[in-house]
């Protein structure tokens, strides 16, 4: 009977000392870091592949996407306290592009915290384009290098989407087009979203996560709004499709998952 | 101070044992249960990342040392999407293990595990960890301890063995080896102390057994603050032995197994797609001539659910060869 006592002190603290062992959880973060966002583009549950084989969407249209390019905008992140951090307004403006592959931006010098959600726009609001040219900094070359503007008077492309498709009354590969803007101040697409993290975002001077979004280009036609490109294959300044566009690709992206660590892995 | 305190058990537990054996080193004659119990438990998720270890405890009143290969076949989702393209894993395993009986009642079960794997992604690159993995010590007290086999009994014997022990992270964990959504359990060993609680139940009557086993494993936070979920093990196992001639016998056997993981942990925060559940059928086959047995089993997946259908256990086999002591 005594050997049942030896065996069970060792269990004993062997349950005890694993109870105990969580406790340093919760270590302090401090200083700043950096918060990478990685934009996957995806057509519905499946990684977007330029030029792929085409899919087809709710509407019996079979596209093949060959260009997806969007700018996002004035970030804001808020912390599990309820904080938020607005990032400076004049850095707050990037372009993703899925053909040149540029799809991940850092937002640098982000104070420590436990952050759980993000707020950002897509496009260029009113206020940054009634800076006029010279207000635009360095951002107006680089959305003129990536096919993301009209002519200044017209503004912006918030959204360059193409590719070709096909339905059962255009039975031809078509081109189709769909740049979305404000149309200069007459018509303000400009949208934010705001999406929870599902789990927080840990930034400290050694704590660098990236957020993993799925944009679903599928929704860019086929989400809330339906647009059918049979009907309309070139959407660009129209007051009545543009509006349903803005509203769509507000509404098309998620958060997959945070990758916390110290930014060397995703 | 955490690693201090596991070291201090490890001592306790290790000097305990030793005094034990100072006072009661009988040994006892090899029996129908040497090799043919217990020995098939396994981790799914990969050797190294979720326990380090593919069985404790074989035959029960058994000295005898040993060693296994364990091949595990895998295949992970490399990417979030329903169209990424899934990689193929290949776990290989060595180990050296033995099952030292202290006394009448007590047993100590040792294994020390080399690992080799291997994983090709779809750019054609591949990447292979190599080492030693996360050696364990268990003792188990038999609270039935078997007959010796010198008593014929006809009627059916009983075993039961509660027991518990420690895995240190004598394998290493890379935290780049973390990629992507790609199967978490691609490492050498956990990277942390963990703690084994196991129980073993087995019955024979004449040539007939059944033994069944259950363990659970306690993880906790390594270094880089990884934390893999905690494990049950669960398995269920029949045989029946034929004596060809009184050096040679053979023992086919046929069983059940489960294995059910809770979530990972990275600094506290839950990590998707980790955890799950996943059923075995088990086929083996034990030879033993004199004071040797060589064993072969293969494990197939009957269901699961792994790493929210991202991981998909492939096979397992397993060969060893034990010399009783």
């Amino acid at each position: 009977m005594k050997t049942i006592y030896k065996l069970l002190l060792p269990l004993f603290s062997i349950i005890i000392l694993v109870g105990c062992s969580d406790d340093d959880n919760m270590q302090e973060l401090t200083g700043e870091g950096i918060v990478k966002l990685s934009f996957d583009n995806a057509v519905g549950s499946d990684d977007l592949l330029l030029g792929s084989s085409g899919y087809t969407n709710s509407q019996n249209e079979v596209l093949t996407i060959t260009r997806l390019n969007y700018i996002v905008s004035n970030f804001t992140l808020t912390n599990d306290k309820g904080e938020k951090f607005t990032y400076p307004k004049d850095d707050s403006y990037f372009v993703t592009s899925e053909e040149t592959g540029e799809t991940e931006i850092s937002l640098t010098n982000i104070p420590a915290g436990r952050y759980v959600s993000v707020t950002f726009g897509i496009g260029v609001d009113q206020e940054k384009y009634l800076q006029g040219a010279e207000g635009q900094g360095t951002f107006l070359a680089k959305a003129e290098a990536t096919n993301m503007m009209w002519a200044w008077q017209a503004g912006y492309k918030f959204l360059n989407f193409e590719g070709t498709f096909t339905s059962q009354s255009v039975t031809e590969p078509t081109n189709f087009k769909v740049h979305m803007g404000s149309h200069g101040s007459s018509l303000d697409n400009y949208k934010e979203v705001t999406l929870n993290l599902g789990t927080e975002a840990l930034v400290s001077d050694e704590m660098t996560p990236i957020i993993h979004l799925v944009a679903d280009a599928n929704a860019i036609l086929d989400g809330a709004n339906k647009l059918s490109l049979s009907e309309q294959a070139v959407i660009m300044v129209s007051e009545e499709k543009s509006p349903k566009v803005a509203a769509n690709v507000s509404g098309m992206f998620t958060v997959d998952h945070v990758h916390n660590g110290t930014g060397d892995t995703h | 101070m955490k690693k201090y305190i596991s070291f201090l058990l490890f001592l306790v537990v290790a000097s305990f044992l030793r005094a034990n054996e100072s006072i009661n080193g009988t040994n006892t004659d090899p029996c129908i249960w040497a090799g043919t119990m217990f020995e098939d438990f396994c981790d799914t998720c990969g050797c190294g990342g979720n326990g380090g270890s593919m069985g404790f405890g074989t035959g029960l009143n058994n000295n005898f040392i040993g060693l296994r290969y364990i091949g595990q076949k895998y295949r992970s989702r490399d990417g979030i999407f329903a169209n990424s393209p899934w990689i193929n894993e290949n776990f290989n395993t060595v180990q050296v293990w033995g099952n030292f009986p202290i006394g009448k009642r007590v047993l100590v079960n040792t294994l020390i595990p080399f690992h080799s794997h291997n994983r090709r992604f779809s750019d054609n690159s591949e990447q292979t960890i190599s080492g030693i993995g996360d050696a364990t010590v268990l003792a188990y007290y038999q609270l039935i301890a078997p007959l010796p086999d010198s008593i014929i009994s006809i009627k059916p014997k009983h075993i039961l063995q509660l027991g518990g022990g420690v895995k240190a992270p004598t394998g290493s964990f890379k935290e780049e080896n973390l990629e992507g959504s790609v199967n978490p359990s691609f490492q050498l060993g956990t990277g942390s102390w963990d703690y084994i609680l196991a129980a073993n139940y087995g019955l024979t009557h004449r040539n007939w057994g059944i033994s069944a086993l259950v363990n659970y494993t306690i993880k906790t936070e390594n270094s880089v603050s990884y934390l893999f979920g905690n494990q049950w093990n669960l398995a269920v196992n029949t045989f029946k032995t034929y004596y060809l001639s009184d050096s040679w016998s053979f023992t086919p056997q046929l069983g059940l197994g489960a294995e059910f993981f809770e979530k990972n942990k990275e600094f506290g925060l839950l990590v998707n797609d980790t955890g799950g559940d996943v059923y075995f059928g088990r086929l083996g086959l034990e030879a033993n001539y004199n004071r040797f047995a060589l064993g072969i089993s293969s494990m197939l997946p009957i269901a699961q659910n792994l790493n929210n259908g991202k991981v998909e256990v492939k096979n397992r086999v397993m060969l060893y060869l034990n010399f009783n002591i």
